[in-house]
């Protein structure tokens, strides 16, 4: 398998705006730099506007899809407008600071848990919308930038634990350390058994990898998405994905019915607003990830290039609604046997199936 | 793996097929089943003031004021305080106290949950079941049976 | 590390506080603190009369399986009075006691399930969900879908409601589904491979200790203890009919968990013979209540124990009389109280979410606890 060749270099949404904004030509820094500003912005609040929906809204209802039950449906069509009243309602209440707690730590500890999850979504090609290319910047080092973004929402969640004065919270914020360390390690080396088929850490170039047809079944042509490819490194992907993002069934370092939450139990209102947003966003992040780097980033069939960005929503959706799924079903797993399962198992893994993928990629092309 | 998939599926399934098992509370009312106990109603033109449901009761929820002549006077009914036990309605002998399906009470104090008989006398009956009819057949094992017809008015 | 785990915790099943020592994160050390949901049964009990005002009160004690404690005092009265209970009311008496002992035991497993898996889990809600088919049911037949006051002295209080072919449907239903939906359950959880790492050899008790601290009920025959009072001590109408107890040799939180649902299949078993015997009864022949005086006055310092097998264990009373109509002294003992000691020999060098679980195998009932 050869490399695809990398399309037009795509213009980025800063630049675009810049052209808007005036016109072609250089550009004076201050103007570039209020064209990276406003596209940021734009990015951000796409991002803040899905995870709104996503925390108040789809998670009831997907819940009481999987529990039989009709969730919110009175405020507004089909219970949409229980965003605003959730919005009111968090916004509205008081921010209790504990005693004790260390306080530049404990206030800052939200932050950075929302603002690393939103970093990462710089580097990530979504897609088009409407010619529109929705890509903040495209670094040579794409990948390994947003792995490092993603994980600074440790050092959120320890700084979280450890301000709060708590001891819940404290087992909360160690217990997110243990579990993001061992499972840090296993989604890198999956996505490096990736790199290997694309030579690239860039995040178009990625991307680009993907679009050849794979083969072709019954006229459907199968795209060669690393889904495809090395489905052993997807399904690895996907659950080290559960565990970074702490969810189902490893969501040991909030586990409500064990430490109560863990790290956010002292939080309230905006600060926990900003940890809830954080959290889905997170949950996106890894989906935004999973689409980029395993099932072709916003490529799709049906609907024209300039409007595949409907394609990227789609697929950190579905990633999204797997989260959900996986939470309706499966227990949490004990801490102890969540290292282990870590370190023994998935980084085992990680490791063959990097070594597979660099003997077959060194073979074969 | 394979239990993990299994339970994913399960849960899939009640997810796809769509059927709830909550309703929308106030626009589609639960099935009240006859025997359903819920807020008293009370009748004074029945009432011979025998003060039996006062005795009876377990936790002193129903209290009855008499002038010297033991002429019924009030007939307080503390209903946030009440078990919603019926043995009242059981001891009554003419069923002038009987608990009907109504559920739905609502206050600002708990003072306002004391009705007195004038309130117990208004509190309306559920989808117009009289709970009598369906609750008859036990009643032999203490006393007669009532006279039949029920008329509160 | 010095750890109060409640009173307000989300996985104590209402107010307990247990006070626990941690070594990093393994538990050293756990004692319950109990006695936040006190609300002096035994003495309102023993300012109540015999006859009909101490009734309503058993099912305040375990409130998610009600009717077997209000067996428990219709038999320490009956046999503090002599007072016969009529056949078909036993029969009665017997169904709808199993009926109450799946909903306690689908709670149960619901709350367990949430503490092993979190929150938002969708077994809760199936557990619930079957839970309130057993509700309607008894709401048909009871009156309340909780506070069931069901049982009088020497008999029940309502025959099966009119129609009762109607009636026998509804119950036939529930039975015939009952399987499907706990394959469902089996499908969900026991078959679960996580869930097995997490509840197989987590929580181990030994029949021994078990018994020293004076577990019974699932608790203990789940440490394969093969005690359960409808067989050892009959009343009412078990002996008369087939079932068998239900053992495991697990000792563990897992084994808790499959003797409950196993319990589940037995209480199915039972209820459709009674639903049977009842469809056949004789129409003249349906006592529900034997004739009993208006007021009882039981012979001055008699003491009676009698026990029954609720659905969390052997749960007993023992009332001394004085001559009075009112009890002068009323004890429970209830099989909570002893099951949520032996947490302490449980969850001994556990980790702390499996000391959770092994708090919700138990399934404890605070109201029962506390009393």
């Amino acid at each position: 398998m050869s490399l695809a060749p990398l399309q037009a270099d795509p213009v980025l949404l800063p630049e675009t705006i810049a052209r808007a904004l005036f016109g072609g030509g250089d550009l004076a820094i201050w103007q570039e730099a209020l064209a990276a500003f406003l596209g940021a912005f734009v990015v951000g609040n796409i991002m803040l506007a899905m995870t709104g929906v996503a925390g108040p809204w789809a998670k009831r209802k997907i819940t009481a899809a999987f529990t039989d039950r009709i969730a919110v449906n009175r405020v507004g069509p089909a219970g949409l407008l229980i965003i605003v009243a959730d919005a009111v309602r968090l916004l509205g209440k008081e921010l209790i600071i504990p005693e004790g707690a260390d306080r530049p730590a404990y206030d800052l500890a939200p932050l950075v848990v929302a603002s690393s999850a939103l970093l990462g979504f710089a580097v990530i090609p979504m897609g088009q919308i409407f010619g529109v290319n929705l890509m903040l910047a495209d670094p040579e080092i794409g990948l390994a930038f947003v792995f490092a973004a993603a994980s600074i929402a440790t050092l959120g969640l320890a700084m979280a634990g450890y301000a709060s004065n708590n001891k819940y919270s404290l087992m909360g914020g160690l217990r997110a350390i243990a579990q993001n360390i061992a499972y840090e390690i296993p989604l890198i080396l999956t996505a490096a058994s990736v790199v290997l088929f694309t030579d690239t850490l860039q995040m178009s170039g990625i991307v680009a990898a993907q679009q050849e047809p794979l083969f072709t079944v019954a006229g459907i042509t199968i795209p060669s998405w690393f889904a495809f490819v090395n489905p052993f490194a997807f399904v690895l992907f996907v659950v080290a994905n559960l565990a970074e993002v702490g969810r189902n069934p490893f969501d040991v370092p909030e586990a409500p019915t064990e430490i109560i939450a863990g790290y956010q139990t002292e939080y309230s209102s905006v600060y926990f607003v900003l940890f809830y947003l954080g959290e889905f966003l997170h949950i996106f992040l890894g989906g935004a990830i999973i689409a980029t780097v395993f099932l072709g980033g916003p490529a799709g069939p049906f609907l024209p290039e300039s409007l595949n960005f409907v394609w990227f929503v789609i697929k950190i959706w579905a990633v999204f609604l797997f989260t959900q799924w996986a939470r309706s079903a499966v227990p949490r797993v004990r801490i102890d046997q969540l290292i282990e399962i870590g370190w023994k198992g998935m980084l085992v893994m990680s490791l063959a199936n990097l070594v597979l993928t660099a003997v077959i990629v060194g073979v074969m092309l | 793996m394979i239990g993990v998939l299994k339970s994913m599926a399960t849960t899939l399934k009640h997810a796809l097929d769509g059927s709830t098992f909550t309703v929308e509370y106030p626009d589609v009312a639960p099935e009240v089943s006859p025997r359903f106990r819920g807020v008293h109603k009370f009748s004074q033109e029945r009432c011979i003031w025998c003060r039996q449901c006062e005795n009876v009761c377990p936790n002193d929820t129903i209290q009855i004021v008499q002038d010297d002549q033991r002429n019924g006077e009030q007939y307080n009914l503390h209903i946030g305080q009440c078990v919603y036990c019926r043995l009242c309605e059981e001891v009554c002998p003419v069923d002038a106290i009987l608990l009907t399906e109504n559920f739905e009470f609502t206050a600002d104090t708990k003072d306002e949950f004391i009705y007195n008989k004038e309130q117990l006398k208004n509190v309306p009956w559920y989808k117009d079941i009289d709970p009598l009819e369906s609750r008859e057949p036990d009643r032999g094992a203490w006393i007669g049976e009532g006279e039949g017809e029920v008329d509160y008015q | 590390m010095f750890l109060n785990i409640g009173p307000h915790h989300p996985a104590t099943h209402g107010v307990l506080h247990l006070k626990t020592v941690l070594d990093g994160e393994q538990v050293a050390d756990v004692e319950p603190d109990i006695g936040y949901l006190h609300r002096c049964e035994e003495q309102m009990c023993q300012n109540n009369n015999y006859r009909h005002q101490i009734m309503p009160y058993p099912d305040r004690w375990d409130y998610t399986a009600n009717l077997p404690n209000e067996w428990a005092y219709a038999r320490v009265a009956e046999d503090l009075n002599d007072i016969e209970v009529p056949e078909y009311a036993q029969i009665l008496r017997t169904m709808s006691v199993e009926f109450a002992r799946i909903m306690g035991h689908m709670l149960a497993v619901g709350t367990f399930a949430l503490d092993v898996y979190g929150d938002f889990t969708a077994t809760f809600m199936y557990a619930i969900r079957d839970r309130e088919l057993v509700q309607n049911i008894l709401e048909d037949l009871t009156g309340q879908r909780m506070m069931f006051n069901y049982f009088r002295l020497g008999g029940v209080v309502w025959d099966l409601p009119e129609p009762r072919e109607e009636f026998f449907e509804k119950v036939r239903d529930f039975i015939d589904d009952l399987p499907e939906a706990l394959e469902e359950y089996h499908d969900l959880i026991t078959t679960n491979e996580i869930f097995q790492k997490r509840t197989i050899g987590t929580g181990v008790i030994d029949a021994e200790t078990a018994k020293q601290y004076g577990c019974t009920g699932p608790v203990a025959r789940a440490s394969g203890i093969d005690y359960d009072l409808r067989r050892d001590d009959p009343y009412g109408y078990y002996d008369e009919l087939d079932w068998d107890v239900v053992t495991e040799d697990g000792c563990d939180n897992f084994a808790r968990l499959l003797v409950r649902m196993r319990e589940v299949e037995e209480s199915a078993k039972l209820i459709s013979q009674c639903v049977d015997l009842l469809e056949d009864w004789p129409e003249d022949e349906r006592d529900i209540q034997s004739n009993v005086p208006r007021t009882l006055k039981p012979d001055a310092d008699t003491e009676v124990y009698r026990a029954v097998e609720g659905a969390k264990g052997e749960l007993g009373i023992y009332v001394r009389s004085d001559g009075t109509d009112k009890p002068a002294r009323f004890k429970i003992r209830s099989p909570c109280f002893n099951n949520l000691h032996s947490l302490e020999a449980m969850a001994q060098g556990e980790y702390v979410p499996d000391l959770i679980a092994a708090l919700g195998s138990l399934d404890v009932i605070l109201g029962e606890v506390d009393r």
